[in-house]
């Protein structure tokens, strides 16, 4: 059943357009991954599902327009994204980056448990729970912006390239902690990828992006077995 | 030691003013990185306003909560109307469309309440500004030898409990923790859902009522308004936020108040070199020697990040 769709969606910077309007369809349980090089528009897609950005087109969420809401809208409606490069706050403690990713819920109690939760998930946030986001390493980093968004109980998490700058020992951890969620919470995952092998591995179908256009989509498989896109995205 | 008691609390007074100034400054810097060169003139405006009120019979306490509410009016408005709409260009835009606004406010003043000294003493009495505290000759405590106005250690400790009060309202509550976050990452704030620009107006406005505040008090300690008033308040008041950091609330009520000690020690005790007259200067001093050995001010964050 289809969770997201996006039909022509078109965004950009000021005047230029950088998504030259790309169709785009996540289903309930489903890990799509979104390929692309650098400056394809994978961080523009996402933001533009965020809200963060101007953006033309239809966007839907379990069957409600969303284009032209605001991005606190948006994640109250249950989209979150984990931002590129380790978009936390890193002036602000641990737990406070995550209690600032509950702050569209109005339980405190449940936002408690939950924190409770993630620093279970995570033992090493838990032990650095009062320090300084910004201190710490960028695996941990990116842990905590994954907990962050999942603070707001999301049913879309939006990745955007969690593996960039991270050694591909935490990468593959982190994928892991994400494949988890899918399995087990049944959570929906769009995620951002440059280099995609491990990627593939989790993704249930795959678009690939190319300045500003989808150029080919399909399942992990059909796409790997494709001798220039292979050549082109995974290296081998 | 009576003297340096004396000076000391004359200085920690002194001090509360530029603290409440430069709080106001760092609470809109930290949350938009722009500089709010009208500070000083909101303040002076809604000084006026809590003046004109005690014209109209309204007690001094009731007309200060009411300045600070029109003072966080004006700030939100401020924002919503003149800075949102220029910010997307550049921070530099803002801070000349903050100079307009001092000119703006200055000229409003002027017209309202007129180019003059408030009260003229000599004509009518009645328009003295009024303190928040005792000042006559009098009042003053006997503290082991030293005559410490009761205005002083009012107004001193007033500044620490509204430090403590903003301190809770920073680390306890969910909108400090969305002002917070909208300082640390304005990107990261949006996409956890909290509404940056909602946040960047409430900092505003509670920049100018606190400024308001600081006017008010200013104007207690020396029995007037007039319309250059904030002007050597606003220097000092950057100085101390350049002292404390631009970016820590805290080091603004420490450097305001280390500003206001040093200032009032400098013209006390060397005051054949520096004297009342040119206390100012002491101000200077201070933002040349910060910028020179610790830019980030006292407690300020220096940007750093691992990558």
């Amino acid at each position: 059943m289809s969770l997201f769709r996006a039909a022509g969606l078109t965004a950009g910077y000021g005047p230029v357009t950088v998504l030259q309007g790309i169709d785009l369809e996540v289903n309930e349980g489903e890990i799509v991954v979104m390929l692309g090089a650098n400056g394809a528009g994978k961080t523009t897609t996402m933001r533009a599902i965020s809200g963060v950005i101007p953006r033309q087109g239809t966007i839907e969420f379990q069957g409600n327009s969303i284009a032209k809401s605001a991005p606190d809208q948006i994640v109250r409606a249950g989209i979150a994204q984990v931002p590129q490069g380790r978009g936390t706050f890193p002036e602000l403690s641990v737990e406070d980056n995550l209690r600032a990713g509950a702050f569209v819920r109005r339980d405190s109690a449940g936002v408690a448990a939950d924190i409770h939760k993630w620093f279970g998930v995570f033992p090493r946030l838990g032990e650095r729970r009062d320090q300084r986001a910004g201190s710490l390493s960028g695996g941990e980093q990116q842990m905590v912006a994954i907990a962050r968004a999942l603070m707001s109980h999301p049913k879309l998490l939006l990745c955007d390239e969690p593996s960039l700058g991270l050694a591909p020992l935490i990468t593959q951890e982190l994928f892991e902690v994400i494949g988890n969620l899918n399995k087990e919470d049944g959570l929906s995952v769009l995620l951002v990828e440059q280099n995609a092998n491990l990627a593939m591995h989790l993704a249930s179908r795959v678009y690939l992006l190319e300045t500003g256009t989808i150029v080919a989509q399909g399942s992990a498989e059909e796409l790997s077995a494709d001798d220039s896109i292979r050549k082109a995205y995974l290296g081998f | 030691m009576d003297l340096f008691l004396q000076r000391l609390f004359d200085g920690l007074s002194d001090g509360s003013v530029y603290a409440l100034l430069a709080l106001g400054i760092v609470i809109i810097y930290r949350g938009t990185g722009h500089l709010n060169f009208a500070q000083g003139e909101m303040a002076l405006f809604c000084t006026y306003v809590v003046y004109q009120l005690g014209e109209w019979g309204i007690p001094l306490v009731p007309a200060l909560l009411l300045g600070m509410l029109v003072g966080f009016a004006l700030g939100v408005t401020t924002e919503v109307a003149l800075v949102r709409p220029v910010a997307k260009k550049s921070t530099f835009a803002v801070f000349i469309v903050t100079i307009g606004l001092f000119q703006g406010l200055n000229w409003l003043d002027g017209a309202i309440w007129g180019d003059q000294v408030l009260p003229n003493s000599a004509v009518s009495k009645q328009q003295q500004f009024p303190s928040l505290f005792p000042n006559k000759a009098t009042d003053f405590w006997n503290i082991f030898g030293a005559g410490v106005r009761i205005e002083s250690v009012g107004i001193f400790a007033m500044v620490m409990v509204l430090t403590g009060l903003l301190f809770l309202l920073f680390n306890k509550t969910k909108v400090g923790l969305a002002m917070n976050s909208v300082a640390s990452n304005p990107e990261s704030a949006r996409l956890v859902g909290i509404p940056t620009n909602r946040v960047l107006s409430f900092s505003w406005g509670l920049a100018a009522a606190i400024g308001a505040l600081g006017g008010v008090v200013f104007a207690g300690q020396n029995h007037t308004v007039n319309m250059s008033m904030m002007f050597g308040v606003f220097i000092y008041a950057s100085a101390a936020a350049t002292l404390g950091g631009f970016d820590s609330p805290g080091g603004a009520v420490l450097g305001g108040l280390i500003l206001g000690v040093i200032q009032n020690m400098v013209a006390g005790y060397a005051d054949v070199w520096v004297g009342q007259q040119m206390k100012i200067g002491v101000a200077f001093v201070v933002i040349v020697g910060v910028l020179l050995v610790k830019p980030s001010g006292l407690f300020g964050t220096s940007k750093v990040e691992r990558v």
